[in-house]
């Protein structure tokens, strides 16, 4: 990368939110002390958590001015959208920083309603919600002193690769700062970077690499169960116990800290290299722990798991193969 | 990435396909196609001008992947593929296009035909784009086998074995050898002495110095692949013996139907009524008399009992006709004066000289009456005179309600598959149908074979069976056997699962689903291992790995869901696409 190489000039730092929760970017913060190695070793030239750079600032910017772009959150709106093209033109390197921009993330569960069912929901029949008007948000509303204007909200949620050309991934909900730090040390020190589409800051291997449970070939789950239903005994694999984990379909890196605080994996790391579809992969291996053979008891064991879609793909549901509720011709297909 | 040079080849199969599919239209929309450097169609590609147009175009084009569309791969991928090895290419470089028995066999639409047959090749086309050279895997064979059951077709297996001189271990469950031949007197068709026909092969059994008999022993369990089994055998006294061998022959035999279960026939009523076994053992003893101890004057012989009836045996037992005219012979001449009753349902006299002795018995005053089947089973009832069981039932012929007295009845109860066929199964990885047979590798071209390698099924145990016929089999299995061991090598499964230990993190959820128990967990290191030889390629290990880390060669899901892509696409969309 040019700008490493060149040590008289700092590097350029850009920092944006799609449509995340903010946690990213207080994990940026959340390298405490460490922020002044950062911005030693860069300038934040955009970052709306924390600076007040404008969009037409970005705008005004030369084509690649920008060295590095952390990209959080997934693409909802247009907003989103025209952020993500603007900062793919002008970053050398475009990062999708956590779960969001990765696979879609939280949000991108809100693929399973379509934009009418989320509007009628939000904006109608939420219990706190009083609207005899049924009024919507509109993308312009004309006002006496002139045009308001809104994002338009979209019918689906992407990942930031389907909307622009991503360089790298760091995942997690969110990354952790120890990750993030190892990365950007070895951006600015000038390492050779990974092939373009790498997934950084993260291992090849799963989650079970690293966890210190006992885990056996004996997983036989006569009923699936949620974390409050069990009396874990804090040393036995949660799949043996009868818990629901996405340990060994998710990439280690997040140093595990779900499981050490007894709660199984929910997958926030995203999937190992190989993995076409993260949700399947589990759900292919939980199909086989069912310890029966009796085919109504096997459904009686699969109606044990609660919200499958939620479970499976709790943070991947845009980057999963069915990618969205399919609303065609009024012919609804459901998913979960 | 490389450029990919592929070579398709549609097929008209003469006019199977070609009477349904536009062969011309599918070959050149497909060169259109991203890395199809020259697609062409040809009446007969299985031919040997067109294997050789194959050939000749991999060499000239130096084509590197080819796609043949014509009939199911199970007919002639191997036919394909030794013609990319003929021509320096690896055989797995290969896709087959079913556009035969998928396509112009069950389609009556040209159009809709011509176009579905070039969506299948689109996909094989996408598919092979992703298709890696794969390596033979060859094996040691041991020499030795084991034979479990030691009835006729063990016996049989085991001296043509100690003929070539290579030893077997001959386990047999029971405290003597001979299976149920050794129960017989006479065999059919030709009412030769069957005794000492078997005593002889039990002592030729015995002497061979290359046979090792178990007997009241049972195999407990057994493991390994072709070439490389061992297992553990165990006498009723306790006795281990730990043995290795190459190859297995199941010829467990048969249990014969259950005579009690016919509830028309009062098995366990009347002392009259007998089963065909029982009788052999009376005509063995020379002396006829029902379990009264009264010499029968009138004796009546039910063919099918237990066969061929959807309350019971839905199948015929295939020798029980013979037998049944087999015991009226001997009858006759042991009791010239009785009158005698062939009882059947329908004759069947197959195979050479049966119809002759069915003709034959005929002449010799015996009454052939018929029932049927379908309806109520004839019912056996106390004769109220006193004189043992009536028989009642429509006879068919005449169409007339009649009664037969009896004092002897025979019921010709047919064959069964052992109580234990399930363990036998599980032990040494066969399939059962769903009565208790086992099934054989191809119904008409590997009648003796498994779908698991170097294990074979001979005898009854597959179904029922004469004595010929299991001979038959038993020497089939020791032809196919005698072939490993002179190779002394194997070939084995190349499309086996593998597991990439970058990736995997030892879940273990691999292990327990692994139908040939291919998959270990080496502890050491903290991942999953296959063993290729066991492996079959199921898939399943691939399926349950939640990490990405298995995949199954030449079924990986990049080639799938290539394969996929080129099915669901249309060609324009195809064209636009890259071929890495």
């Amino acid at each position: 990368m040019d700008a490493t190489k060149n040590n008289k000039s700092k590097l350029k730092l850009a920092i944006y939110w799609g449509a995340a929760c903010g946690g990213c970017c207080v994990s940026v913060l959340d390298v405490h002390e460490h922020l002044y190695d950062i911005v030693a070793a860069a300038d934040l030239v955009f970052w709306p958590i924390a600076l007040d750079t404008k969009y037409k600032d970005v705008e005004a910017m030369e084509d690649d001015f920008i060295d590095i772009t952390l990209f959080n959150g997934a693409v909802r709106n247009s907003e989103n959208e025209h952020m993500a093209h603007l900062l793919r033109q002008k970053s050398k390197i475009l990062v999708a920083y956590g779960s969001c921009a990765h696979l879609g993330g939280i949000p991108g569960l809100a693929n399973l309603s379509d934009k009418k069912e989320l509007f009628n929901r939000v904006y109608l029949e939420s219990e706190s919600t009083m609207n005899s008007e049924q009024i919507f948000p509109q993308t312009k509303t004309e006002v006496k002193e002139g045009i308001l204007e809104l994002p338009e909200f979209y019918n689906d949620v992407r990942a930031l690769n389907q909307v622009t050309d991503v360089d790298f991934y760091i995942p997690g909900c969110p990354p952790t700062s120890d990750r993030l730090l190892e990365v950007f040390t070895a951006i600015v020190s000038g390492s050779e970077l990974p092939p373009k589409g790498s997934v950084i800051g993260a291992q090849m291997k799963p989650l079970c690499d690293e966890c210190e449970r006992k885990k056996s070939d004996k997983k036989q789950v006569k009923k699936f169960l949620r974390p409050w239903e069990v009396i874990d005994d804090g040393e036995t694999c949660f799949i043996e116990q009868g818990l629901i984990c996405l340990g060994p379909a998710t990439r280690a890196g997040c140093g595990y800290r779900c499981i050490k605080g007894n709660a199984p994996c929910r997958g926030c790391y995203g999937p190992t290299p190989d993995i076409i579809d993260p949700g399947a992969k589990m759900m292919s291996a939980i199909a086989t722990a069912i310890d029966s053979n009796d085919p109504d008891e096997i459904l009686e064991i699969i109606d044990s798991i609660e919200d499958p879609a939620g479970t499976f793909y709790r943070v991947s549901v845009p980057a999963a193969l069915f990618r969205k509720k399919i609303v065609e011709n009024n012919v609804e297909v459901k998913i979960t | 990435m490389e450029e990919k040079r592929i070579g398709v080849y549609v097929c008209w199969c003469g006019t199977n396909i070609a009477m349904m599919v536009d062969v011309k239209d599918v070959s050149k929309e497909m060169e259109k196609l991203p890395g199809v450097v020259l697609a062409k169609n040809y009446k007969y590609m299985c031919s040997d001008p067109g294997q050789d147009m194959i050939i000749k175009d991999i060499k000239k084009y130096n084509l590197d992947r080819i796609v043949v569309a014509a009939c199911s791969p199970r007919i002639h991928e191997i036919t394909f593929r030794n013609a990319l090895e003929n021509a320096g290419l690896n055989p797995y470089m290969l896709q087959m296009a079913n556009i035969s028995e998928q396509d112009s066999w069950v389609h009556t639409d040209r159009i809709e035909a011509t176009r579905k047959a070039k969506s299948l090749v689109a996909a094989a086309i996408r598919r092979v784009i992703h298709h890696k050279p794969l390596k033979k895997r060859i094996v040691n064979v041991h020499p030795n086998t084991l034979i479990i059951g030691g009835g006729v077709a063990g016996m049989s297996a085991a001296l043509e074995l100690s003929e070539a001189g290579k030893k077997s271990f001959l386990i047999e469950k029971s405290d003597q050898l001979g299976g149920t031949a050794a129960k017989l007197k006479l065999s059919f068709p030709y009412l030769n002495d069957v005794v000492n026909d078997i005593s002889n092969l039990i002592k030729r059994v015995e002497k061979s110095e290359h046979i090792q008999v178990i007997l009241n022993a049972e195999v407990q369990e057994i493991h390994g692949f072709i070439g490389n089994f061992n297992g553990i055998v165990k006498t009723t006294d306790e006795k281990e013996y730990s043995i290795e061998f190459g190859n297995t022959i199941v010829a467990t035999g048969l249990k014969s139907f259950d005579a009690g279960k016919l509830k028309n026939y009062g098995y366990w009523k009347y002392s009259e009524v007998i089963t065909s076994i029982e009788f052999e053992l009376l005509v063995k003893q020379g002396v006829v008399v029902n379990k009264k101890g009264i010499v029968p004057e009138n004796i009546a012989i039910i063919h099918c009992a237990g066969s061929r009836n959807e309350n019971y045996n839905n199948y015929c037992s295939r020798t029980c006709c013979m037998s049944a005219l087999k015991y009226a012979n001997q009858l006759r001449n042991l009791l010239p004066d009785a009158n005698i009753f062939e009882m059947y349902a329908d004759m069947r006299t197959f195979g050479r000289g049966c119809e002759e002795l069915y003709t034959s018995t005929s002449r010799k005053g015996i009454m052939f009456l018929m029932f049927d089947q379908r309806a109520e089973l004839p019912l056996i009832k106390e004769d109220e005179r006193g004189n043992g069981v009536v028989i009642e039932f429509k006879e068919l012929l005449s169409g007339e309600e009649i009664q037969v007295p009896a004092d002897l009845v025979i019921l010709m109860v047919g064959m069964e598959a052992h109580e234990n066929a399930k363990s036998v199964s599980h032990l040494s990885g066969i399939s059962m149908d769903s009565n208790g047979f086992f099934i054989e590798k191809h119904p008409k071209l590997d009648p003796v074979a498994t779908t698991t390698d170097g294990v074979y099924v001979v005898g009854s145990c597959q179904a029922p069976k004469d004595i010929p016929d299991s001979v038959s089999q038993a020497k089939a299995a020791v032809a196919r056997i005698l072939a490993t061991i002179l190779r002394g090598t194997v070939e084995v499964e190349v499309t086996t699962a593998e597991i990439n230990a970058d990736i995997c993190c030892g879940c273990q959820f691999c292990i327990s689903v692994c139908p040939y128990g291919a998959n270990s967990f080496d502890a050491a290191n903290d991942v999953s291992v296959v063993n290729e030889v066991l492996c079959k390629g199921c898939g399943t290990c691939a399926t349950a790995c939640p990490s990405g880390a298995i995949s199954t060669k030449h079924f990986t899901d990049e080639q799938i869901l290539s394969q996929i892509e080129g099915l669901m696409a249309k060609v324009h969309e195809l064209e636009e696409l890259e071929t890495n």
